[in-house]
C-alpha cells in the first residue's frame, strides 16, 4: 500500500490517491496541457464527493511530469511515479514500450490518451496498459472502409516520423483488400518544408485522393504543395489533420483547408451533443477556451473542442469507479477492477475496458469530419458520421 | 426459484379472486420456468436511443468422455442485428475465453460472467462470439445427459422441472380456440401470446412436471439415431457418440377431451412451450422480442490430461569413480598451474 506517502497522507480526515500525468509539456505544450486539464477537471469533480473505500475516504491529487517526447525521460518519470505511490498514470504514449514493465511491477495502470500505435496496448501481454484514444488500426480501417467504395485512386502518403511510419503500416493492412484503389505509396520527409516533388509524383500516378498520415506540419506542407500547384485533390488525414497547427499554417489561404476530411474519435453519441457540450462548458469555466488562432470568414475566432482532455477525463472517472469496485487502493487490484467497470463518458457513450480489450475507443467510434471555413462538421456520406451533430467551434 | 414460487402464488391468488369474474390467466408460453438457461442472467442492452432487432442463434458444443460425462463446453452465438445506431450488449455467460470467428463484423469483449458487444451498427451487422464456458456452471443447464455403460447408451432429457399451477373446470370452446391460435403462431415462427380463459369452478393448486421435448439425431458408433426424447431412452450400442439435440417448439394438444382435462392440457402445452423456448436460448438475446434458437451437439472426445512431470534420473557414482574424478581434477589443476607459471 504505497499510496499515501507522497501525497501528504491524511489531511482533515481525507487521504489522497496520486494520479500522475506523464506528457510532453515542454515539447508540445498544447497536448501536455490538454491531458493535464482533462485529468485535473475529472479529479476535481471526483473530489466533490471523494472515493470511498470501506471506512476510509480518499481524494485524488494530480502531479505532472514532463517527457519532452523523450522515451528515456518518460520511463524515468514512470519509475518516479511508481516509487511515489501513484495509483495510476495518464500517459501521452511516449516510452510506454519500456515504462509499462516498471509500472507493472507494482500493478500500476497506465492509460494512453493520445498515441494510437497497435503494439502499445495488449491486454494479454501488457495487462496494466489501457488506452482511451482512437487506434491507428481503427483510423486506417475506417478510412479504407470509407474511401474504397468511392472508387477513388488513393495516394497513401506518410511522413517518416514514428507516427507516420506506424500509420503507413496500418494503411497498408487496411487497403490490402482493395489494392486496386491505391495509386501510389509515398514516404514524405517529416522535416521538409517543400513537398512539391512527392505531391507531383502522386499526381502523375493519377491519384484522385490523398491520404496524408503524418505530423500536422507534414499535412500542412502537403496541402500547400498541392494547392499552390493548382491541384484541387481531396485530402484525407488521421486526427492530426484537425490539429490547430494545420489551420494556423494555412491561415493565409483558408480556402485550402476547405474540404480537408479527417478521421477521429466521435465526440458525441446518440443521446446528442448535450453531454459533450456540458463538458466543454465545464472545461472552459475551469481553464478557458482553447483558441485555434484562426478566424472564420466572418472574423469570428475559432475554438478547439477539448477532445484529448475528454479521454483523460474519462480515464480518471474509470479509476475512481475501479477503486470503489475493488474496495481497495492497491494499484494491482484497481488495475483488475478497471476491466469490470463502466462509466458514462464525456461523449455520452459507455466508456469501459474488459478482460480481452483494454481499448476504450472501439473502431466503430471513428467518424469523419470535413472542414469548411476553418471549422469542421461530421460528413453525411458515412453511416455513423451522418448521425452525429456538429459541435460549435466559435464563440460569438 | 423464490420468484417462481411467488409468481405461482400470485397467479393462484389472482385466479381465486378472478373466479368470480370467471377468467384466469394461463401460464405464459415464453416465461422461463427456472433460473437457467439462459446462462448467468441472460442478456441485456444499454444502447441509448435505438432498440435493435436481434435474432440469435447459438451452437453449443459439448465434449463428452467415454462415459458420457461432459468435460468441455463451447458456445458460438450469432447475433443478427438490425437497425442503425449504437449498440452495447452484455451477454451473460460463465466465460473462460471468447474470440470472434472470421465472419464476425466486430470483436467481442469479455468480463467476469459476460460477453460484451459495443459499437455502431450501420444497418445490418452480424456479431459472432465463440466462447469457451466454465463446465461446472454450463453443464447443469444443458438439456441432455448421456450415460454410457454395459453396451448401452442412455439419453436422459434434463429439462424436466416441476412447477406450481392450478386446475379447475372450464368451458371447452375458449381453450380449443386458444390452442389453435397457439399452434398457428408456433408454426409460423411468431412469439406466442399469453391469454386468459373463463373458469366454471374455483381453481385449486397442483404441481405439474414439465419437460421440453428434444429432437435428437446423429450417430452412436455406426448406429443412426433420430428420435423425439421425452424423458429418457436406452439405446443398445457403443462407440463414438455424435449427437445433435434441439428443443422442439410444437403444439399438439388433444382437444377432444372435456373441459377440466382440456384446461390441464392447455396449461401443460403452454408450460412445455415455455420450457422449449427457455432451452432455445442457452445464451441470452439482448432483444427481448427477438427470436432465439439453440442447437446442442454432444461428441465423444479425449479429455485433456496433464502432461506427466518429467523425472530426472539421479546419477549415482561408486566411491571408486568419485576418487578417480577427484584425482583427474587435481591433475588438471596442477598441469594448468605449471603452464601458467611458465607463461
Amino acid at each position: 500500500m504505497p499510496l499515501l506517502t507522497a501525497c501528504g497522507g491524511k489531511q482533515h480526515g481525507t487521504k489522497h490517491l496520486l494520479i500522475v500525468v506523464n506528457a510532453p509539456f515542454s515539447s508540445t505544450p498544447y497536448l501536455g496541457r490538454a491531458i493535464e486539464n482533462g485529468t485535473r477537471l475529472a479529479a476535481a469533480q471526483v473530489n466533490t464527493i471523494g472515493v470511498g473505500v470501506g471506512d476510509e475516504h480518499y481524494s485524488l491529487t494530480v502531479r505532472t511530469m514532463d517527457t519532452g517526447l523523450s522515451p528515456a525521460r518518460a520511463v524515468a518519470n514512470v519509475r518516479r511515479a511508481v516509487s511515489e505511490g501513484a495509483i495510476a498514470v495518464v500517459d501521452e504514449g511516449t516510452g510506454v514500450d519500456a515504462s509499462w514493465r516498471i509500472a507493472a511491477g507494482r500493478g500500476v495502470p497506465i492509460c494512453i490518451v493520445f498515441a494510437g500505435g497497435r503494439s502499445l496496448v495488449d491486454a494479454a501481454t501488457r495487462p496494466n496498459v489501457f488506452r482511451i484514444a482512437p487506434t491507428d488500426h481503427g483510423i486506417a480501417f475506417r478510412l479504407a472502409e470509407y474511401l474504397i467504395p468511392k472508387r477513388l485512386k488513393v495516394a497513401l502518403l506518410h511522413d517518416d516520423s514514428d507516427y507516420g511510419t506506424a500509420g503507413a503500416g496500418e494503411l497498408k493492412r487496411a487497403f490490402a483488400g482493395g489494392r486496386e484503389s491505391v495509386a501510389i505509396d509515398e514516404t514524405l520527409p517529416a522535416d521538409a518544408l517543400d513537398l512539391a516533388p512527392q505531391i507531383l509524383r502522386a499526381r502523375r500516378a493519377h491519384a484522385t485522393a490523398l491520404i496524408v498520415w503524418g505530423r500536422p506540419a507534414t499535412i500542412a506542407a502537403a496541402i500547400t504543395a498541392a494547392r499552390s500547384s493548382g491541384w484541387n485533390v481531396p485530402f484525407y488525414t488521421p486526427p492530426t489533420g484537425a490539429d490547430p497547427f494545420v489551420r494556423q499554417q494555412l491561415a493565409d489561404h483558408p480556402a485550402w483547408v476547405d474540404g480537408l476530411t479527417f478521421a477521429a474519435g466521435r465526440l458525441t453519441a446518440e443521446v446528442g451533443a448535450q453531454p459533450f457540450t456540458g463538458f466543454v462548458q465545464r472545461y472552459a469555466a475551469a481553464y478557458g477556451v482553447d483558441h485555434v488562432g484562426v478566424h472564420t470568414s466572418a472574423g469570428v475566432p475559432v475554438n478547439e473542442p477539448p477532445e484529448t482532455p475528454m479521454y483523460a477525463y474519462d480515464f480518471v472517472n474509470l479509476v475512481a469507479a475501479a477503486v470503489t469496485k475493488a474496495g481497495s487502493t492497491d494499484p494491482a487490484k484497481v488495475t483488475k477492477a478497471l476491466e469490470e467497470v463502466t462509466v458514462e463518458g464525456v461523449n455520452g457513450d459507455e466508456r469501459a475496458f474488459n478482460h480481452s480489450s483494454h481499448e476504450g475507443v472501439v473502431d466503430d467510434d471513428v467518424y469523419f469530419a470535413r472542414f469548411h471555413d476553418m471549422t469542421y462538421a461530421p460528413v453525411k456520406d458515412d453511416p455513423l458520421s451522418a448521425t452525429l451533430p456538429a459541435i460549435p467551434q466559435t464563440t460569438q | 426459484m423464490k420468484r417462481l414460487v411467488a409468481a405461482a402464488a400470485f397467479l393462484l391468488a389472482f385466479a381465486s379472486a378472478s373466479h368470480a369474474a370467471q377468467r384466469i390467466a394461463l401460464p405464459s408460453p415464453i416465461a422461463a420456468l427456472s433460473g437457467e438457461p439462459p446462462l448467468a442472467g441472460g442478456a441485456r442492452t444499454s444502447a441509448e436511443n435505438v432498440a435493435h432487432s436481434v435474432s440469435a442463434s447459438t451452437k453449443v458444443a459439448v465434449a463428452i468422455d467415454k462415459a458420457g460425462t461432459p468435460f468441455a463446453v463451447t458456445a458460438t452465438q450469432r447475433l443478427d442485428v438490425r437497425g442503425v445506431g449504437d449498440y452495447f450488449f452484455t451477454i451473460g455467460a460463465p466465460v473462460f475465453a471468447v474470440r470472434a470467428p472470421a465472419d464476425s463484423a466486430s470483436v467481442p469483449g469479455m468480463r467476469t460472467g459476460s460477453i460484451l458487444w459495443a459499437g455502431f451498427n450501420p444497418g445490418e451487422r452480424v456479431l459472432v462470439a465463440r466462447a469457451t464456458l466454465e463446465p461446472a456452471k454450463a453443464v447443469p443447464a444443458l438439456p441432455l445427459r448421456i450415460h454410457v455403460g454395459g453396451g448401452t447408451v442412455t439419453l436422459e432429457n434434463a429439462t424436466r422441472v416441476t412447477v406450481d399451477t392450478f386446475t379447475a373446470d372450464a368451458p371447452r370452446a375458449p381453450l380449443v380456440a386458444y390452442l389453435s391460435l397457439l399452434q398457428g403462431e408456433v408454426e409460423n415462427g411468431r412469439t406466442p401470446l399469453q391469454t386468459s380463459v373463463p373458469l366454471s369452478s374455483a381453481p385449486t393448486s397442483v404441481r405439474m412436471a414439465v419437460t421440453a421435448p428434444l429432437h435428437v439425431t446423429g450417430t452412436i458408433g455406426s448406429q443412426r439415431v433420430d428420435l423425439m426424447l421425452g424423458a429418457r431412452t436406452r439405446i443398445h450400442g457403443s462407440g463414438r457418440i455424435d449427437l445433435r439435440a434441439e428443443p422442439v417448439r410444437h403444439v399438439d394438444a388433444d382437444t377432444t377431451i372435456g373441459g377440466r382435462a382440456l384446461l390441464q392440457e392447455a396449461i401443460r402445452t403452454t408450460l412445455t412451450l415455455a420450457r422449449a423456448n427457455q432451452y432455445g436460448e442457452f445464451l441470452g438475446n439482448p432483444d427481448p422480442s427477438g427470436s432465439s434458437r439453440t442447437v446442442y451437439t454432444y461428441r465423444t472426445a479425449s479429455p485433456p490430461h496433464a502432461a506427466p512431470i518429467a523425472t530426472v534420473g539421479r546419477v549415482r557414482r561408486t566411491w571408486v569413480e568419485t576418487a578417480l574424478v577427484v584425482v583427474a581434477l587435481a591433475a588438471a589443476l596442477a598441469a594448468g598451474g605449471a603452464v601458467w607459471a611458465r607463461s
